[in-house]
């Protein structure tokens, strides 16, 4: 069975394109520490062509944590700005391109986003 | 808080208030500090001379970066033989620093005991007005021989204030201290330093390698003169427009910010000293005041708030696709969503205001590059504007905060909970709707059909867009015109019904071009007459209505910002007097406040009090207010964008009398515009 984690880099390499990244370009390196083990993704941005791989390789920005919260941010339970400023997450680089990135990742499973009156009304 | 007492200084986000001994003991009702990163960083920091407190001779504010106090030791009733003169100079620049000298002017060696009590409680922004008891952290004071560290960790989370000290100094963990002899005449002095950590797991400052400019005394003088240098100049026959000018453009300075992780560029914050950070509506309508200024605070505000822009639904944020952030925020109660501003998106304005600033940007610069560069931003602002924010389904914005504990009820610029109202004092139900969101509404679709047409390339979105903002001012004029008032609703409730009180936001509407021709005339009567304007300006609810009160903060007070849309929106519509009425009338005020207008004043009658009330809390310098007077002397020196030129259409009271704008930027190169005063404004009155 695939973890969240790899479910989503595989997904981005998949998807080839992301409009959202349009404007970005560069490489960012996730580095996912347990313990003496260090699992590493690379995600190489190329104005919104998307291209990932298991690399250790110098990147623009190299981001760190530990499995188990990266795989909550890329599933919505945890937010990627929250968990930065509370130094749960580090980043060295350039932290433009995870900002960007992290608009990928989804919000909360159980945000409803608006509610609009008139659907109530039909309930 | 007690703003009158207190100095203030500051640098980005980065500030530091204090009495005017310099001293800084933060109460809850005297919240004083080194503050950066939207935490406090010291919340005691008390200079004593063998054991005596001192006291203030005077102060003088130099830059908004540096303060200097000079200082005698004892009461104020005995230090005219004071023997000894201390002086603290300080600045902010990245980190705090303080100079100490001490003159000995006694004919006799002295031998001082100098200390420093130093303390940080590390409280977030959000609770420094509430007794800090519950950190749910631990603190910490480490004595070194060369600092004192002090520093408070929850979890990863570590926050950490170093001081050191060039002259020897016996650190403990509550402040440190020097023992100094000082001969007939000499004097002794020593720099401190305090420095602001937010420390990551590997050691690493979350700030690193991000300011906008230099942090060093020289660099940040240099940078304030390179800003002055490339604003235009403004002449002023009397002198007081020019220096509220002048005042304007230099609190604009201090008051640019370098959000944490977009490389540098600068936008307006929205106000010391609670507001150091980023607001979608206060950095987009600064940067609408001040374009024909300083345009490139424009480009920076439009192009973090697009890199920003919501993607997802995240209720706790109360983010949308396509929406615009309303406040972002690093402190404690961020990182811990104690608070959702990691950014909050709980604002209605913003994101239609995002597409009016980027046209009017384009309008005064003819930058099409940055135009193409945000086609897609504009286009998923648009998209939330008629898929998500329309809660009712009628074609409006509407609002209702799907994070009920720490959202924001009222997600329109009078944010606070009482603002919005039926006529009989009463409060409306969710979702609610205000008028001038529907303006900015219609005035960002006729925007962004222009440029769809001329730079998108999509003539057929460009009329979808038109057709539906033409369909909007239909029915907007049919649902919210008060007919027995003759002016338009402040809001609706969900079965449609009015909030039918007299409010300032009508002159929004007159800015977004949304109000029916026939009835401006109207609109503009009601906004220079006796029950909306005091004299001194448009008050934010009118007089007789069952909430009014002169000052209540989104209930009668006269906000400055507000006043200078509302002028602009009269100019629109061809009321130049009522305009320059509006104008004058600020600009007077300006002048009681040394050309630092406040966030919002008293709605008292101009001839009641005869000087303008400030509101007892208002911040100061905040960003819109500060914009203001920047926007009035566009509005009254009517400059336009025309065609790819500056056209300059004056009208002037009478009493400003000769008024000239030098150098002024855009498509145009550089142009001057020059205006005298001709309009007899008494006339108007009488009217």
């Amino acid at each position: 069975m695939l973890d969240a984690t790899t479910r989503f880099f595989e997904d981005l390499d998949r998807r080839g394109f992301e409009p959202l990244l349009q404007k970005t370009s560069g490489t960012l390196r996730f580095d996912l520490h347990e313990g003496a083990q260090t699992t590493h993704w690379l995600l190489e941005v190329d104005r919104g062509n998307l291209r990932v791989r298991q690399e250790d390789r110098e990147a623009d920005t190299v981001v760190g944590t530990d499995p188990r919260l990266f795989g909550d941010l890329v599933t919505g339970g945890e937010n990627a700005i929250a968990a930065l400023i509370r130094g749960d997450m580090t980043v060295s680089g350039d932290l433009r391109l995870l900002l960007q990135v992290e608009r990928l990742f989804p919000g909360p499973a159980d945000s409803r986003g608006p509610r609009h009156a008139f659907q109530r009304e039909v309930h | 808080m007690g703003a009158t007492d207190t100095i203030r200084i500051l640098d980005g986000n980065t500030f530091v208030v204090s009495e005017d001994t310099g001293d800084i003991e933060a109460t809850p009702s005297e919240p004083t500090g080194l503050f950066s990163l939207d935490t406090r960083f010291l919340s005691k920091w008390v200079l004593t001379v063998n054991g005596e407190r001192l006291n203030a001779l005077s102060y003088d504010d130099l830059q908004y970066y540096e303060a200097r106090f000079f200082l005698v030791p004892g009461l104020a009733t005995h230090y005219i033989d004071a023997k000894l003169s201390i002086i603290r100079e300080r600045a902010v620049g990245g980190s705090f620093r303080e100079t100490l000298t001490i003159l000995n002017h006694d004919e006799k060696p002295v031998d001082l005991e100098i200390r420093m009590d130093a303390g940080s409680d590390f409280a977030d922004l959000f609770e420094v007005k509430d007794e800090v008891l519950n950190k749910k952290g631990e603190s910490y004071a480490e004595a070194e021989p060369e600092r004192l560290r002090l520093g408070y960790r929850r979890g990863n989370f570590r926050r950490e204030t170093v001081v050191t000290s060039s002259g020897r100094a016996r650190y403990d963990r509550d402040g440190f201290a020097y023992t100094v002899h000082l001969e007939p005449n000499e004097q002794w002095n020593t720099a401190i330093e305090v420095q602001t950590h937010a420390v990551g797991p590997g050691g690493r400052d979350l700030r690193m390698g991000l300011r906008a400019h230099g942090t060093e005394r020289l660099a940040l003088q240099h940078d304030l003169e390179e800003w002055i240098a490339k604003a235009p100049r403004v002449n002023s026959e009397h002198g007081r427009v020019s220096h509220t000018y002048r005042r304007s453009l230099i609190d604009l300075a201090a008051l640019r910010f370098s959000p944490i992780s977009l490389g540098g560029q600068a936008l307006p914050a929205a106000g010391l000293p609670w507001f150091m950070t980023m607001f979608g509506r206060d950095s987009i309508l600064t940067s609408l005041q001040v374009l024909p200024f300083a345009p490139e605070l424009s480009k920076t505000t439009l192009r973090i708030l697009g890199a920003l822009q919501g993607t997802r639904f995240d209720d706790f944020r109360d983010e949308d696709p396509g929406r615009i952030l309303h406040e972002m925020r690093y402190g404690e109660t961020a990182a811990f969503e104690e608070q959702p501003h990691s950014p909050y998106y709980g604002s209605v304005d913003a994101t239609p205001l995002f597409v009016v600033l980027l046209d009017e940007y384009e309008k005064w610069t003819g930058d099409v590059a940055l135009v193409k560069e945000l086609e897609r931003e504009c286009r998923s602002a648009l998209k939330w504007v008629d898929d998500y924010a329309d809660l009712a389904g009628n074609g409006y914005i509407w609002y209702e905060r799907r994070n009920s504990d720490t959202g924001l009820e009222n997600q329109c610029w009078k944010d606070s909970w009482d603002s919005i109202s039926y006529r009989d004092g009463t409060l409306p139900p969710f979702p609610r709707a205000t008028c001038e969101v529907q303006g900015y509404a219609y005035d960002a679709k006729m925007r962004a059909a222009r440029l769809a047409r001329e730079f998108w390339g999509d003539p057929a979105y460009a009329d979808k867009l038109e057709r539906e903002a033409v369909e909007l001012r239909r029915r907007f004029n049919r649902d919210w015109w008060v007919a027995d008032g003759e002016y338009y609703a402040l809001g609706l409730d969900p079965t449609g019904r009015q909030m039918d009180v007299l409010s300032s936001n009508i002159g929004h509407l007159l800015w977004s071009g949304i109000v029916d021709d026939e009835r401006a005339a109207k609109i503009a009567e009601h906004l220079v007459g006796p029950r909306l304007f005091s004299g001194w300006g448009v008050r934010t609810l009118a007089e007789g209505e069952v909430r009014y009160n002169p000052i209540g903060y989104h209930n009668g007070t006269i906000w400055p910002f507000d006043n200078s849309f509302i002028a602009w929106g009269l100019r629109r519509y061809g009321f130049a007097e009522e305009a320059a009425t509006i104008a004058n009338g600020i600009l007077d005020a300006a002048t009681y406040f040394d050309g630092r207008l406040p966030e919002a004043f008293g709605g008292y009658p101009r001839e009641l009090t005869k000087f303008p009330v400030e509101y007892p809390t208002a911040c100061s310098p905040q960003a819109w207010s500060t914009g203001t007077p920047l926007l009035l002397i566009r509005t009254m020196l009517g400059l336009e964008p025309h065609e790819g030129h500056l056209a300059v259409d004056p009208r002037l009271p009478i009493g400003m009398g000769r008024i000239e704008v030098l150098d002024i930027p855009g498509r145009w190169g550089r142009v001057d515009a020059f205006a005298r005063g001709r309009l007899d404004l008494h006339n108007l009155a009488q009217t």
